[in-house]
Order: structure tokens, then sequence, then C-alpha cells
């Protein structure tokens, strides 16, 4: 199994482990690619392995992350709740991911990113793709490797 | 007797989590006082007194482990028990957060048993009996 083979592997298991215990939402592997999201977190990582993990979110699991964690109505929700809320989850997914792809190196996780509307869904050689649907939403995971 | 408790996190959204947490969990906190990095929580500790620290590792301008040295320079502020509540994944740096004088760590994401049992664990209310008489607790969340 080579590198990205393992990070796609346990990515499948650190999201889900991170969207039940903080957001109470489950998710489940989907065949379909969504080219609609709305938002999306990213991060870079630095270690035996680097390269980045963006998170792409559709605004109602967005919403849902928010009223889950944090018990807001969505009215209630502001633009700050949503980004804060998803930089967030983004630094958990990664740390998550990391510790069970090998706790015994040290990984350097920057500050995550947030941005809007987001663009360049396609992916190359070097880059990965994982789509995920719940009964609030879809999410996508884009995984680059630089080395 | 009730407790006085400090957040340091740099995201608001997990401090209010934690807060919740702990005000559900039957625990007997008196006041909670937030701080956005560790340089915050200095200014915090400064004014109040605290009784457990919860804090992040990765924060901007003063992070955990240095605010874990700088609580070891004071003498009154090295006996406050602090909880390490992280992202970090390597062992080593968990390991460092415990000889620079963390009492206990918990990696996000958590439960929030989780969250009360460490909390427990670190300041011993349960064994001093000042916990929850009268909450009716029984270690289960409703959300």
């Amino acid at each position: 199994m080579d590198t990205m083979e393992k990070i796609q592997e346990i990515m499948g298991i650190s999201i889900f482990e991170v969207f039940e215990k903080m957001f109470y939402i489950f998710l489940e592997p989907s065949d379909v690619m969504c080219d609609d999201y709305n938002v999306e977190a990213d991060i870079l990582f630095d270690g035996p392995v680097s390269g980045s993990v963006r998170i792409l979110f559709s605004l109602d699991i967005a919403n849902a992350m928010i009223q889950n964690m944090l018990g807001l109505e969505n009215d209630e929700i502001t633009e700050q709740d949503t980004e804060d809320c998803l930089k967030e989850a983004v630094n958990m997914v990664c740390g998550n991911l990391f510790g069970k792809f090998d706790s015994t190196e040290v990984f350097n996780l920057s500050v995550p990113t947030f941005t809007r509307q987001p663009e360049s869904l396609e992916v190359g050689a070097t880059t990965h793709r994982m789509d995920f649907d719940s009964e609030d939403g879809k999410v996508g995971v884009i995984i680059a490797l630089s080395h | 007797m009730s407790f006085n408790v400090l957040i340091v996190d740099d995201s608001k959204s997990m401090r209010r989590v934690i807060k919740k947490i702990i005000s559900i969990s039957g625990f007997k906190m008196d006041r909670c006082f937030e701080a956005g990095n560790g340089k915050e929580a200095l200014n915090v500790l400064a004014d109040d007194w605290i009784d457990v620290i919860m804090s992040d590792i990765n924060m901007p301008e003063m992070n955990g482990f240095k605010l874990l040295e700088e609580l070891q320079k004071d003498d009154l502020l090295k006996n406050i028990p602090v909880v390490v509540i992280t992202t970090e994944s390597s062992e080593e740096r968990m390991q460092n957060a415990l000889n620079l004088g963390a009492k206990g760590f918990i990696k996000k994401p958590f439960l929030p048993e989780d969250l009360k049992r460490i909390l427990h664990e670190v300041i011993g209310v349960d064994d001093d009996g000042y916990y929850g008489e009268d909450s009716g607790d029984n270690g289960d969340f409703d959300f």
C-alpha cells in the first residue's frame, strides 16, 4: 500500500470519527462527485509526508455542523461561527488522521484557512478526492501530496 | 465548593463547546474564563484566581507549550492543574506537554464523557466529594 492509499484509508476513518463525535453527523462514502460545494476549509501539513487537505462542505451540512456543535438555531449562526467551526473541523480531521498514520512522527499543521465558493475541484496525479454524503448534506475531501 | 475554569483555545467555537460540556456535566463550576492564546491566559491569571486550566497547544502568539513553561516559572501558578485539549497527534509532543507540567491531555475529537473524566481526574473532585451531590448525574449526557 503506498502512502496516498494509506492516507485515503485513514482519512475515511478519521472524518467519520470527527463528524460523529463532534458534530453528531454520520457520513457515508459516495460515488457521486458533487461539484456545487459552497464553502471549504484547508490545512497544510508538513512532516515525513507533506501536502494539503481541503474539506468541502455544502451549506446545509455546514449549518447542521454548527447547530449540532454549538447548539445554535439556524438564524443565530453568524459568518464567523461558520468560518471558525469549519476551520476547527479540518484541524481535527487532520490531527486525527496523522495520529493514526504514525503517532511516533511529528507532523506540523498550518493555521487552517476558509474559502467561500470553492474552485479547482479537479484532481491530478498527486491528488485524490473523496466524497461523502449524509442526511444533513455533502462533504468532499481533496488530499494533495507534495513529497 | 465551586471551581473557576480557564479555557484557552484560539477557536471560539471550541471554547463554547468545552464550556457547554463542563456546564452540563454537573461539575461545580463557579466562573468560566476564556482566552484565545497563552498570552491572554496569563493576563486572566494575573487578575483572577483559577482552579483548573484547559488549554489547546497550537495557538497563535503564545502556544500551549510556552504557556506551560510560563506557568512553571511562577510558584503560585505552577500548582494550577492544566489539561491539554488538542488535535496534536505526536506522542513525543504529548510527552513534552506532560514534562512541562500538564496533568493530563485529551485529544480532539472527544466525547463529553472523556472531558468530564479527565477534569475529575486532575482536580480530584470525585475523591474529595465535591462533585454533583444534587445534580442527579449518572455520568451520561443528554443533548
